[in-house]
């Protein structure tokens, strides 16, 4: 402990203003801040902080996030074991899937750095935590066959125009994480989508998505047997909700999503109007869409609120991307309606183009552009109301 | 009668809290006014060093205002005029001879209007313990207040108790609002946590407000939000509960009084409790043997709005407690992942075990300074109708216009206290708060 102690104050000096060395220092202040908590006194009035810093509310998200990295490597090995019909216990498979999860993770983590603490540099920002925790979000979202240079790319991709060219983190419009994934989802769509991609197996091994079966119809005309007709994957509710099927790598397994939501909540970092709403929105939508079903053909409408609900990333995108504080709505008033929004067009996105198999990462995207705009109109009836008192 | 109900705000668990059984009696050798901690005045001294003074005589005035001028907080002899960087004056001490201080001639007065009243405060000197909403400053004489509030409900972190310190003092309260509904053609509020101050109810011409709820409910700021808001160009004035005995005893007799309560509080002192000594009083003579040895941060005021003073300095005009914290410099090693207990003390529900026992704070930031994450963190403790996030980011813009619509001038850095202790970026709210009424006020 000393030791790293003394390190830190032997080369602390050396990237103190007026040094040769002083660009570095927000990369020292960070390093150093990890390893001993920082000694900064309160200055003026209040003389006394709460314990709650930045590093640890982004810690606490990855923290909730650990049991879906966990679930992700074991579903990987899991799903290739029963493919290849081989022993499919929790560790073997688990560390089976960890091989293929920890490079994308360490990928993620390196790209992000680079560009997080190059422009720490060179805009003289502080190094803020906020990017270990996009760098966290961009595995689970990808599947696990991805190439790591479209990783690579992809996570430089969010950072830099997700966040950085805004201004970093606190002044950026789009969600970094569901910038990256967008950014390769529409780069490198063979890599991204299709029913090859979400599994590992044999060469050829197909393994489709529930999303991405509605988008090759077959010989279904409705719900019940939309996700019936499927190779070998059962889609029932069940299984959509314990997650024992292919998928982006954290996304599959509903329960621990919902845990890590309700751990969020609980801490008071993530907010819980959001979720909610989004919850709301998504069900009015489906259900208003399943009523409308007899009269189309489209046999996505008949999907009923509480598969929607299960199916795809919904649940991830909700509880750990529309709820990112930068991007979503500041005003609670707004929080409702941009969360509502975010169902709403996860549903319509899904449903009136099935072409398209996920919604949700474009619903955030979009609602986290329109963020601002609705706080401007809340805010503009508060300000309405302080004129008409002066009036 | 009008009763608000704060839900949002916090009470922090803080650990020293004076007792409330006895008050103890202390003479401070040497006493001192410090002119820097009135907002926007330019003072202008009428006295020089070594000179005799009286009592209530006046000491500077305000050159953009030169009818308000400063009482002498004591008689005796001025001993030292203390500069600062460009030649602010840091403070005025004067050695109390109190031989000579019991020398004063009373006097009766009947003041039944406005102009008699204001011309009185002057006269005596008295003006400044006026305050007005906005600015958080000494009022105009000229200016018309929209109304007048003094709020008895203290809700800050160790903030005196008036409703203990000011027992016996009755007479004067009732005196002191007497003649300060002359000032207004609106109401008087005066505000009180419940059933205190019950002798309040007979004053036909008093607003009586039942607060009740966490920090800030007690603070003027979310009272007069919640009552009567401040609009643009309105005006309130203001009056801290001690001043207004003082005053009181004034308006009675016609002299004067700087005899106060003051609340000694905080986890650095040894036994905190409640001393009778006087406005401006020197912190020395008020706690030299009743602070714990350790290095020591001494607070004019409340933890949360206090001025970082020291132990040979004096206590601040506006101020009726001393807070005592202890310095640490401890670094916990990767002090981010601590499970909780009894080091840490949040809001949050993010340690485990926290905040059930009297908590040791010290001056310790507990995390470095980081971009806005606006995780409704301020929301929960800022109870005014005030979208308080984006009010910060227009005063970073430096929008004037939008700092208006957005409600500035409700505002004070006591009533963003809280946002800034409780934000995880560890962002001043408070002095941004601060620095948008300076750029609007430097802009007339």
């Amino acid at each position: 402990m000393k030791f790293l102690k003394n390190i830190f104050e032997k080369t602390g000096k050396l990237v103190e203003k007026g040094k040769p060395l002083s660009w570095a220092y927000p990369i020292w202040e960070a390093a150093d801040t990890i390893f001993f908590s920082t000694d900064s006194q309160t200055k003026s009035g209040p003389h006394i902080r709460d314990n709650m810093d930045i590093k640890r509310t982004m810690f606490f998200v990855v923290i909730a996030l650990i049991p879906c990295y966990i679930f992700g490597a074991y579903n990987i090995g899991y799903l290739y074991s029963n493919a290849l019909n081989i022993d499919s216990s929790f560790i073997p498979s688990f560390l089976f899937g960890l091989k293929y999860v920890l490079p994308i993770l360490i990928t993620t983590f390196v790209a992000g750095a680079i560009c997080e603490l190059s422009f720490a540099i060179i805009r003289k920002h502080e190094v803020n935590e906020g990017f270990l925790v996009s760098c966290a979000l961009i595995p689970l979202t990808l599947p696990p066959t991805v190439p790591l240079w479209q990783v690579f790319i992809g996570t430089a991709f969010g950072i830099i125009i997700g966040k950085e060219i805004f201004g970093g983190v606190g002044t950026n419009i789009f969600n970094p994480a569901l910038t990256a994934r967008a950014f390769m989802y529409f780069a490198f769509p063979t890599k991204m989508s299709g029913d090859k991609i979400w599994a590992i197996g044999v060469d050829g091994y197909s393994a489709a998505t529930a999303l991405s079966v509605p988008a090759n119809p077959k010989n279904y005309d409705t719900a019940s047997n939309l996700f019936s007709n499927i190779t070998q994957f059962d889609f029932s509710n069940m299984n959509l909700f314990w997650g024992l099927i292919p998928g982006s790598i954290g996304e599959t397994n509903k329960l621990l999503i919902i845990l890590g939501g309700l751990f969020l909540i609980y801490c008071g970092i993530a907010s819980w109007r959001i979720m909610l709403s989004s919850i709301v929105g998504l069900i009015l939508t489906a259900t208003i869409l399943n009523l409308l079903a007899p009269f189309s053909t489209n046999a996505m409408l008949t999907i009923t609120p509480l598969q929607h609900l299960l199916i795809g990333s919904f649940l991830f995108g909700i509880v750990f991307m529309a709820t990112e504080p930068v991007t979503s709505s500041h005003t609670n008033r707004g929080r409702w309606i941009y969360g509502f929004f975010i169902g709403f067009l996860t549903v319509i996105i899904r449903s009136i183009n099935p072409a398209y198999p996920e919604g949700v990462m474009l619903a955030i995207l979009i609602m986290n552009m329109f963020a601002p705009l609705i706080d401007y109109y809340i805010i503009q009836s508060n300000i309405k109301m302080r004129l008409g008192r002066n009036a | 009668m009008k009763k608000i109900k704060i839900k949002k705000g916090h009470d922090i668990n803080i650990a020293g809290k004076a007792r409330i059984d006895s008050i103890s009696e202390k003479f401070p050798e040497t006493v001192s006014i410090s002119p820097v901690e009135f907002n926007y005045i330019k003072p202008k001294l009428l006295i020089e060093e070594g000179q005799s003074i009286r009592i209530g005589e006046p000491i500077f005035y305000d050159k953009n205002n030169p009818s308000v001028k400063w009482p002498s907080l004591a008689s005796g002899v001025i001993e030292r005029i203390e500069f600062g960087e460009r030649r602010a004056i840091l403070n005025i001490i004067t050695r109390i001879d109190y031989e000579s201080e019991k020398i004063q001639t009373s006097s009766t007065t009947n003041l039944s209007s406005r102009e008699e009243v204001i011309n009185f405060l002057l006269d005596k000197n008295l003006f400044p313990f006026i305050q007005m909403r906005p600015f958080d400053m000494v009022a105009n004489p000229a200016e018309k207040p929209k109304s007048i509030i003094v709020s008895f409900a203290n809700t800050a972190p160790l903030g005196t108790d008036f409703n203990f310190s000011l027992s016996g003092e009755k007479k004067y309260i009732t005196e002191g609002l007497k003649n300060l509904k002359h000032l207004t053609d609106g109401k008087i509020y005066v505000a009180v946590n419940s059933s205190q101050f019950d002798f309040v109810d007979d004053l036909e011409f008093v607003e009586k407000i039942f607060v009740e709820g966490p920090h800030p409910s007690g603070n003027i700021g979310v009272i007069l939000n919640h009552v009567d808001p401040i609009n643009n160009k309105d005006i309130i004035w203001t009056i801290k509960p001690q001043h207004l005995v003082i005053l009181g005893k004034a308006f009675s007799y016609g002299i004067y009084d700087f005899k106060t309560t003051i609340n000694l509080a905080g986890p650095g002192v040894k036994n905190p409790s409640y001393i009778s000594s006087r406005l401006g009083a020197n912190i020395n003579n008020l706690c030299k043997d009743d602070l714990v040895d350790s290095s020591l941060r001494i607070i004019s005021g409340d933890v949360l709005t206090g001025k970082h003073t020291s132990i040979e300095n004096f206590i601040g005009f506006y101020h009726s407690s001393i807070s005592v914290i202890l310095e640490s410099f401890n670094r916990p090693f990767i002090g981010w992942l601590h499970p909780g207990g009894k080091s840490k003390y949040s809001v949050f529900n993010a340690y485990f075990g926290t905040n059930t026992k009297p908590f040791e704070f010290t001056t310790l930031q507990n995390g470095s300074h980081r971009a806005l994450v606006p995780i409704d963190s301020w929301e929960k403790v800022f109870p005014m109708n005030i979208y308080i996030n984006a009010l910060v980011r227009s005063i970073e813009a430096g929008d004037f216009e939008e700092m208006e619509k957005l409600g500035i001038y409700e505002c004070s850095e006591e009533d963003v206290a809280l946002c800034s202790f409780v934000c995880p970026s560890k962002t001043d709210v408070a002095g941004i708060i601060r620095k948008g009424l300076n750029m609007i006020y430097l802009d007339k």
